[in-house]
């Protein structure tokens, strides 16, 4: 393995605490309320709490608190492209970079942007692209970064939400905000928005109907421009997935409307009427 | 500083709600349906979709009687953030390397709105003015570090920077420093002195219009 | 006019405001902008800690595993410190490996922790030459807006002085260790370091807590570290202009007048925490 010369290096190998834990942690139960109270089977959503425009060297931005998963999302551009092709003549072009701090999950994370982080990118940058008027921007680029700080489940719905937010916060011309939310099917109940723990443990035996769900949904157009699926679902069971992901982004959406028009109004009073 | 709000039962902001009533502003948001196209012309800050006017941009609703039948509906926000150069766009830029061909530039304003990013454009030798083009040397109209008026012609193509022109009276170099650090003042359309030395420098000097001081 | 006075001229738009002794976001030269602190809100690090100091924001996240120490100090565990600069934080940082900025920050911190004698090692040992604590410090920065290395000393010491470790011992009939999360306790912190960050002006103007914009134009920084005994850590002038040896006394005053700031700030917010719970 090659050293990498530009950090600071501890011992070569180290391990986590949470594997010598002494009793093992209880597994979930699949009945009865989940752990943080809310109810299994229906549209119950962590509350959330969103801010406009915090970082103050990008042209939008925005910070997410669902329970306790935190992400910040900036925005910067449009500026010139760095790499040029005939595409970026007539339209813009849209990047993601998602990344997690190295804290942010139980176990430490790497410095180094795994193939998660990648693939976490990708599909950002597919549930966004579809609602940036990108033709609005010919010759530039549009960058878009989103920081996990703290994971504690739904990560890439909550991203979604969030860069959608720093992008409208930056004054991107979109069609529509983006609004993003999951499920974690677990054999015939479901739970919506899971957390970390929820994500990752499968307690029911059944390996029919497990799995897990993100849908990236343009709520005033009624699109869904970005979806994410894991695990073995059956079709019905699927579509009724992505029903009450819909019906979870509607939840939030009321939110996501008032933290804008609150970044809007603190930066200007209305403009004359003239 | 960490606040909780449940999406359902949202705490009402007094204040902002008491803004809101107040104000005859309407706040939008992306993908908010404004109005239909028989009511109001599309402005900026909006897109058609199916006969009805949306909002592209978190900002303020404004609607404008132009003397058209129809008042045009537009988005605004605090500023004009997303602008870009466009084709006949004024802008002013400055200097960064010469050569006998062209000199390299960098945008810093549209019209009078700042650029937060920078954008690279290119003054060729051709376009620096409209008469005896043959006859121009680029290190006699522009020195690195010179701020200038220019106006966009072209977006560029694939490996070429926005191009810009001072082929006008109205453009050229408005703000420069002589040799000896001082800012020099235009003596003529092709000269500038420096108030130290009292040398003379070329430079393809604008005449400055009052409207453009602003910038 | 101001706006395109800014853009066009940048220095002449900051000499313009330091002739006047203040500048351009109002302070006077001598004055750092508001510093907050907010610690414990990462729940998946075992310590962590948000600092401000005006708009410059960095996050420090403590992250504690188990690991064998080396052969040549079996008495002493580890401390990992790493900043990173990521693309988020400013237009200026480029998404890739950490730049000259971040690895020259991460050895900066890595040197105070060593000589300011912050943390024992010897204090991170569970067993001799069998098992230790590795502490992962990292420390990212949100919004880059100057004066990054006090921020991320800030931070660091917010966040070790908010660790909390979880008790391990050594199971004698396996020799494996075992873990008990529910018993925990903090980490012994020897040492409040706090760092105090200068920039020259035109080689004579001096100013403290530089905007990054500030710290682009200056032509020297210096980045002077001090402990609660007003003992010098660190003393941090990479390049730039001479320094005059009086000047260089001023600064250190400066710094332990802002050393004596700063923690009390930590201890009030470490005891506001502490009432909360």
């Amino acid at each position: 393995m090659p050293t990498d010369t530009k950090r600071v290096r501890g011992p070569e190998v180290s391990q986590s605490p949470l594997l010598f834990v002494s009793k093992p942690a209880t597994a979930l139960p699949s009945h009865g309320p989940r752990t943080d109270g809310r109810p299994r089977d229906q549209v119950d959503v962590r509350p959330v709490f969103v801010r406009c425009g915090l970082v103050s060297q990008a042209k939008g931005s925005a910070y997410i608190e669902a329970g306790n998963t935190k992400l910040m999302s900036c925005v910067y551009g449009p500026r010139e492209t760095e790499r040029k092709d005939e595409t970026d003549m007539k339209c813009g072009r849209l990047t993601t970079d998602m990344r997690f701090a190295p804290f942010s999950c139980p176990e430490r994370g790497s410095w180094i942007q795994g193939s998660q982080d990648k693939d976490l990118s990708l599909m950002l940058h597919e549930s966004l692209q579809p609602a940036v008027c990108l033709h609005k921007y010919p010759r530039s680029q549009i960058e878009v970064n989103v920081m996990v700080l703290e994971n504690s489940g739904s990560v890439l719905a909550h991203a979604v939400t969030c860069a959608s937010l720093a992008l409208a916060d930056a004054g991107i011309e979109m069609y529509d905000l983006v609004l993003g939310c999951a499920v974690r099917q677990d054999g015939s109940s479901y739970v919506v928005d899971p957390t970390y723990k929820e994500e990752n443990s499968c307690s029911s035996a059944s390996s029919e109907n497990q799995g897990g769900l993100t849908v990236a949904f343009l709520p005033s157009l009624n699109q869904i421009s970005g979806l994410q699926s894991d695990g073995e679902m059956t079709e019905e069971t699927l579509t009724a997935g992505v029903r009450t992901c819909i019906e979870g982004c509607y939840k939030i959406y009321p939110v996501i409307q008032q933290a804008l028009a609150k970044a809007v109004r603190r930066a200007a009073p209305p403009p004359s009427e003239s | 500083m960490r606040i909780n709000a449940s999406p359902s039962s949202q705490p009402i902001d007094e204040r902002s709600t008491l803004l809101e009533n107040m104000s005859p502003m309407k706040l939008c948001v992306p993908g908010d349906k404004l109005c239909s196209v028989e009511d109001c012309i599309p402005g900026t800050g909006v897109y058609l979709r199916h006969g009805y006017i949306y909002s592209s941009l978190a900002g303020y609703v404004l609607r404008k009687n132009e003397g058209e039948e129809l008042p045009v509906i537009s988005v605004v926000r605090e500023t004009e953030a997303q602008l870009l150069p466009d084709v006949g766009a004024i802008v002013t830029c400055k200097v960064t390397s010469i050569n006998p061909r062209f000199a390299k530039v960098h945008i810093l304003y549209v019209g009078s709105t700042p650029l937060k990013d920078r954008f690279r454009g290119t003054i060729r030798k051709e376009d620096v003015r409209a008469t005896e083009k043959d006859k121009v040397e680029t290190y006699k109209s522009f020195r690195p570090g010179d701020i200038v008026l220019a106006k966009v012609i072209s977006l560029g193509d694939v490996q070429s920077n926005y191009l810009l022109t001072t082929a006008e009276n109205e453009l050229g170099v408005v703000v420069a420093h002589s040799e000896a650090g001082a800012q020099m003042i235009p003596i003529s359309w092709c000269e500038m002195q420096c108030p130290r030395t009292h040398s003379k420098e070329f430079r393809k000097v604008a005449r400055v219009q009052p409207e453009y001081l602003q910038a | 006019m101001a706006a395109g006075f800014k853009t066009a001229e940048p220095l002449e738009y900051h000499r313009s405001f330091l002739k006047e002794n203040c500048r351009p976001d109002g302070r006077d030269l001598s004055e750092f902008r508001a510093t907050t602190l907010n610690i414990g809100s990462i729940s998946t690090a075992d310590g962590s800690a948000l600092v401000k100091v005006g708009n410059t924001t960095v996050i420090c996240g403590i992250k504690a595993e188990l690991a064998n120490p080396t052969v040549e100090a079996p008495g002493k565990g580890y401390i990992v410190p790493n900043v990173d600069l990521p693309p988020l934080c400013s237009s200026r940082f480029r998404p890739g490996p950490p730049g000259e900025q971040a690895q020259a920050a991460s050895q900066f911190i890595a040197d105070v922790i060593e000589s300011s004698e912050l943390i024992h090692t010897e204090d991170l040992c569970i067993e001799r030459g069998k098992l230790c604590w590795v502490l992962y410090c990292d420390i990212m920065c949100l919004d880059y807006d100057g004066n990054l290395l006090d921020a991320c000393v800030i931070a660091l010491l917010g966040a070790l002085k908010n660790t909390q470790l979880p008790e391990v011992t050594i199971n004698t009939e396996t020799s494996g260790p075992e873990v008990n999360l529910e018993k925990r306790h903090g980490l012994q912190i020897h040492k409040h370091p706090v760092g105090a960050s200068f920039c020259v002006f035109d080689d004579s103007i001096l100013i403290v807590d530089p905007t990054a914009e500030e710290e682009c134009l200056s032509t020297a920084q210096l980045t002077v570290v001090t402990d609660e005994e007003g003992r010098l850590c660190s003393v941090h002038k990479p390049g730039g202009t001479s320094l005059s040896a009086e000047k260089l006394q001023e600064f250190i005053c400066r710094a332990t007048a802002r050393q004596k700031e700063i923690q009390k700030l930590i201890d009030k917010v470490i005891h506001s925490v502490k009432t909360a719970q």
